[in-house]
């Protein structure tokens, strides 16, 4: 209702690492109204209040992506945040910056790794020499074509995804739900020639470490859905290439590890996907667990109606065909 | 309440413990669980990375089955309830459903999108009621601090889970209250465990596990609760791994969460297949002591 | 000190584009960006890019079209250049790898912009811009140049009536530094800040255009400012043009669809400062809606069904939801006009030059001009691109043939001081608060509808406020980062570029197109036919005029 304010307390995380010995958290309690964005209630405390509190911001309007910071732990864009929810459900507002980016000051970060990232997927067409474009007038997309980017395009680089990402967080090395979207982004665009490659520079130390917690797609402002691009690059990385990384490996095998049995046969999986040697270097563990868990040694039971499932791997279980 | 009943592969397996637990809970409320030998594994989300469209057909298979019964389906594993939910969802894609009724119809099977799948969690706080709970507690536990860990794929993406916030749930929290203990919040409750890289990064998984439950330590959980197996297996089968990554011993105890419904319940430890557990649960257990009487 | 052929200050579209075009010419080039290139607003550009690429379309009919919209003020072989070399821009921008919305037989899609014959505007969704800055940013990435990402423009130094580079710190250090350059190119866009009431980022502070003006370049038509008829009531964030193109339409509080009054043969189409000089009435003669937040009409795209609005217009609908809290399926949206384009800027020809050497300006702080005294929509993103070029491609030779810049030690104090002074200061005036004062007297006095009394009245305020900045304290002492730093210096900028917008505006005594002077209601061609020139005085800037470059089309009064 206009004209309604709420008492609305921030906790904002203030750190200058050239003068601070370590990082504290500054409260200010303000009368606003719900539907407030965290940017606007920001930009009064910075106007009002206390001038030093170092941000980014520019378009207050969700499409540059500057503003993303935590807003009560969940990586947002401040500008489009509405601060009338978080009051109810938590009481305050605890504004920090972005998580696996080294902080500058306050609630900005040194975005380096994730531009890093982006520029090492190589985001740029690719062309095929034997394939020059159209002179003088566009390459055609049929509507089917440009369906196929899905949302990617909507990307505006707020690195809220990045930020969420507990892979990244755990291996710097990690691109990113961003890096990998947007490698997405080209594989499918008619007019790149390099998908091929693309998907295969991609996946030592890059597709397989992600862990599909579905955390980046909960943050991403844009439904970009990172995560299930992700698995879409999976699945294609499978088709062009084969089972060459322990993850496809892993992945082709259970699918195959099923067809036995009906459930998940654990010992042969674990062959399957490190090979033997592997095996030994986890024999130490097996036999701490399987004193136990005895099961882990045998085969699960044969599950009825095993040739339905048979039948349905013959049907869809097809190499190549169209990746959706 | 009648429930067609989908264990998972680990609660077949290794993880027979939860699958004890699970039908002891179940038995407790008066809920009637029927097996299906016929359900086969919902694939883990490894054969949807490998082929999206075979993952929606091997488990539309599944609910035909429960539907054929006029069953819904319960799940006791998060990777499971999003593997079985995420088929559903999918089959709303009138290609993948042409490609899936195009395997499915030659052997007889229609699946015509009326099972519903909710996992236990979802069954206890929202089905039986919170309040249904709290009557049957015999031995509440007395405020010890357990640590919830969710598992990704029961919340997320919270859009196509329907269930609670992606992010913030608090139906696990709800329910230890319920049960009389102290829920203990920390970020990464809504975390990954690690699982899915374990044969691929094992070091990088466990040292997310090893995280996990730091984090939970620091915040000062005694011991952890999952709706998971495979977070469970991470948690705690792995733990000795886990605490190599992190470089300190952990210590902590990891249930299932039918155990910690069947602990405040009364059931003996080994009724819930605790002995089974790679950490020790009996120092935890008894801090809640002996069953009070009826 | 560090040196380069080409600086370009300012990393939207036309920067990039300049830079671009100087790299592929082989010149050393550096790009200059207080934000990281891909926040530049640019990306907030929405509805599409104008080109006549269809087949009943032509490049004369696409050059009427601006000719008219520009209330006969734009340089008629300007544009005729412009809008010759939209279509192959654009084929251009599609090659570089922009993903554009498409036809169902596989061509660039196009949809219909107000003051256009027909549809020529190409666009992707209702995030054009966007698309654009990434195709462009994407492509610029495998060229070889030195990105100083988060530095400010202090100061352009300029000697003997030529360019010798920049002046610039870094945001995240907080160390000055000389840059060295043959040639600048300024293409930090446009200046809306100066009103509070504006479509335009935080970051649209002008830097380069004041910098321009404090080394003594002419900016041109600095009076003539675009207000977008539709802005969301409370945050002035823009609704795109591309709503009413695809059919959505105004009504005021009694349900009328009052456009027919005011453009019977193309209603909601017509031309910007049409529509928002209708909106504007119909609220000051009391058929608007009142609120909380002032008066308003509303935009309605409810009966365009679910399906079109929210494949088609994605992002207004996400914009409708959350900063105004309405579904625009199921309700209207409260709007009323903004602040959104400033048709002035540095002054430059066709070629991107601007009139002191090796100075070169493009985009939106450019004017050439184009727009003249309105701007249609889906010129603006094709300026940035086609002046862009030019003015990197002009940049490029001249830095090939010029001597060497001749920088001196005392150029960077001459930057400095002044900052440290407003740092050193232990008690002066909020740099913040002065900021606001500005914004309000634009809003109040500088608006849609204007005349002597009330531009007079303004210019006094805003005098008085101009004074008072030179006693501003900045009280974060921080080098790293340092906001109120970086606001401080931006409002320094405004409140000369402000400056100059009242006193063209008192001067001109005619309403021609965004230019509405209710004491001169009337287009005067055979006096005021004639662009408005400000050169930095001592006092104030200094006007002058300059004519208006015709080649074949008479003026006629301007009707739809």
């Amino acid at each position: 209702m206009a004209g309604t304010t709420v008492s609305a307390t921030f906790e904002v995380y203030r750190f200058d690492p050239k003068k601070d010995a370590s990082p504290r958290y500054q409260r200010h309690t303000l009368e606003l109204a719900p539907h407030t964005t965290v940017l606007t209630a920001l930009l009064r405390i910075r106007g009002e209040i206390d001038p030093s509190l170092a941000l980014r911001y520019s378009c207050r309007s969700s499409i540059c992506g500057s503003c993303a910071m935590q807003v009560n732990s969940k990586s947002r864009l401040a500008c489009e945040t509405q601060i009338g929810p978080e009051l109810e459900r938590h009481g305050r507002i605890v504004l920090e910056p972005m998580r696996n980016q080294a902080v500058l000051r306050d609630l900005v970060v040194d975005q380096a790794p994730f531009w890093h990232h982006y520029a090492k997927i190589e985001p740029h067409l690719i062309l095929d020499p034997r394939r020059p474009m159209p002179a003088g007038k566009e390459n055609p997309m049929s509507p089917e074509e440009v369906e196929r980017f899905k949302e990617t395009p909507r990307c505006i680089a707020c690195a809220a995804c990045f930020s969420a990402c507990p892979a990244v967080e755990a291996d710097p090395g990690f691109p990113g739900p961003m890096a990998l979207a947007k490698l997405y982004r080209y594989v499918v665009d008619p007019r790149d020639a390099a998908h091929q490659d693309r998907l295969l520079a991609i996946q030592p130390g890059g597709l397989w470490t992600c862990l599909r917690c579905h955390l980046c797609t909960e943050a991403c402002p844009k439904d970009i859905r990172p995560s299930e691009r992700i698995r879409d690059l999976k699945e294609m990385a499978i088709r062009v290439q084969g089972a060459t990384e322990l993850g496809s490996r892993h992945a082709v095998g259970f699918k195959a590890n099923l067809r036995d049995r009906g459930l998940l046969n654990e010992m042969k999986l674990v062959r399957q996907t490190s090979g033997l040697f592997g095996m030994l270097g986890q024999l130490g563990q097996g036999i701490r667990v399987a004193r136990k868990k005895p099961e882990i040694l045998s085969r699960p039971r044969r599950i009825e109606g095993l040739d339905e499932v048979e039948r349905i791997y013959a049907a869809l279980d097809t190499d190549g065909g169209d990746a959706k | 309440m009648k429930l067609a009943y989908y264990p998972g592969c680990v609660a077949q397996e290794s993880g027979k413990e939860l699958d004890l637990a699970t039908r002891w809970v179940c038995r407790a409320l008066d809920i009637e669980l029927v097996d299906f030998p016929n359900f086969s594994c919902c694939g883990s989300g490894f054969i949807d990375e490998a082929n999206e469209v075979l993952n929606v057909a091997l488990n539309a298979r599944n609910l035909a089955i429960a539907e054929r019964a006029g069953l819904d389906v319960l799940t006791i594993c998060s990777t499971c309830q999003g593997m079985l939910s995420l088929a559903n969802l999918r089959l709303g894609d009138a290609r993948v459903k042409a490609r899936v009724d195009g395997a499915l119809k030659p052997i007889g099977i229609e699946y015509r999108g009326t099972t519903k799948v909710k996992h236990l969690l979802q069954v206890l706080v929202q089905d039986v009621g919170l309040a249904a709970i709290r009557a049957k507690v015999r031995r509440p536990l007395r405020g010890l601090k357990i640590g919830a860990f969710y598992g990704c794929h029961l919340l997320r993406p919270a859009d196509e889970m329907q269930f609670e916030s992606g992010e913030e749930p608090r139906s696990f929290e709800d329910l230890l209250d319920a049960l009389g203990a102290t829920p203990v919040y920390y970020r990464g409750r809504v975390m990954c465990c690690g699982f899915p890289i374990q044969f691929v990064k094992p070091g990088t998984a466990t040292g997310i596990a090893g995280r996990q439950i730091d984090d939970a330590k620091a915040h000062g959980a005694e011991a952890m609760a999952t709706p998971c197996p495979l977070c469970h297996l991470s948690l705690d089968t792995y733990q000795n791994q886990a605490a190599k990554s992190v470089g300190h011993a952990l210590d902590m105890p990891v249930f299932h969460l039918p155990q910690v419904v069947g602990l405040a319940f009364g059931a003996t430890p080994e009724e819930l297949g605790l002995p089974r557990h790679l950490v020790p649960t009996d120092a935890v257990v008894a801090r809640i002591g002996p069953t009070t009487p009826a | 000190m560090r040196r380069h052929d080409v600086v370009v200050v300012g990393a939207g579209l036309a920067g990039q584009r300049a830079a671009l075009a100087a790299i592929e010419a082989g010149r050393d080039v550096a790009v200059v960006s207080k934000i990281h290139p891909l926040r530049s607003h640019s990306g907030a550009a929405q509805g599409g890019i104008n080109a006549s690429l269809g087949a009943d379309d032509s490049v004369d009919k696409h050059t009427y079209d601006t000719v008219k919209g520009s209330d006969y003020l734009g340089d008629q072989d300007a544009i005729e250049f412009f809008c010759k070399e939209a279509g192959p821009t654009v084929i251009e921008m599609e090659h570089f790898g922009t993903i554009f919305s498409r036809a169902p037989d596989g061509s660039l899609a196009r949809r219909a912009f107000g003051g256009a014959g027909f549809p020529r505007t190409i666009y992707a969704a209702d995030r054009t811009g966007l698309a654009l800055l990434q195709g462009l940013w994407e492509r610029l990435g495998t060229a070889r140049f030195t990105l100083y990402d988060e530095w400010d423009l202090t100061h352009l130094v300029v000697r003997d009536e030529r360019v010798h580079g920049i002046v610039a710190f870094d945001r995240k250090t907080g160390e000055f530094d000389e840059i060295a350059a043959k040639s600048v190119v300024i293409a930090t866009g446009p200046f809306g800040r100066v009103y509070g009431r504006t479509t335009n980022a935080h970051s649209c502070t002008g830097d380069g255009v004041a910098a321009a003006y404090e080394a003594g370049a002419f900016l041109k038509d600095m009076e003539f400012v675009q207000f977008h008829p539709t802005a969301l009531l409370e945050s002035g964030i823009l609704i795109t043009e591309g709503a009413r193109g695809e059919g959505g339409i105004l009504r005021n509080a009694r349900g009328e669809r009052f456009m027919s009054r005011y453009a019977p043969n193309v209603l909601e189409l017509a031309s910007r400062d049409v529509v928002s000089r209708a909106i504007y009435t119909e609220v000051a003669e009391g058929r608007g809606f009142s609120g909380p937040y002032g008066g308003y009409v509303h935009l309605e795209l409810m009966h365009l069904g679910k399906e079109k609005v929210e494949s088609r217009l994605q992002e207004i609908v996400d914009y409708s939801r959350i900063f105004a809290g309405i579904d625009p399926v199921t309700q209207p949206i409260p709007i009323f006009p903004a602040q959104h384009y400033m048709m002035g800027g540095i002054s430059t020809n066709l070629r991107g030059e601007a009139t002191l050497r090796g100075l070169f300006a493009a985009g939106e702080a450019a004017c050439v001009s184009i727009h003249g005294a309105n701007r249609l929509g889906g010129n603006s993103l094709l300026e940035t691109l086609v002046f862009g070029k030019q003015a990197g491609i002009a940049a490029a030779a001249y830095a090939e043939t010029a001597p060497a810049p001749a920088m001196k030690e005392s150029d960077l104090d001459t930057a400095v001081a002044p900052l440290r002074a407003w740092s050193d200061r232990k008690d002066g005036e909020d740099p913040t608060v002065l900021r606001t004062e500005m914004q309000q007297v634009m809003d109040r006095y500088v608006g849609i509808y204007r005349d002597e009394a009330t531009l007079l009245e303004g210019l006094k305020h805003l005098r008085a406020i101009k004074s008072r900045f030179s006693q501003i304290r900045v009280v974060d002492q921080s080098k790293v980062y340092n906001v109120n730093l970086t606001d401080a210096l931006e409002t320094g900028h405004m409140l000369d570029l402000a400056e100059t917008i009242i006193v063209g505006a008192v001067a001109r005594h005619e309403s021609r197109g965004a230019h509405s002077r209710t004491d001169y209601p009337k287009r005067d061609d055979a006096q005021w036919m004639r662009h408005t020139l400000a050169r930095k005085g001592p006092d104030g800037p200094t006007l002058s005029y300059s004519p208006v470059a015709y080649t074949r089309w008479d003026p006629k009064e301007r009707v739809y």
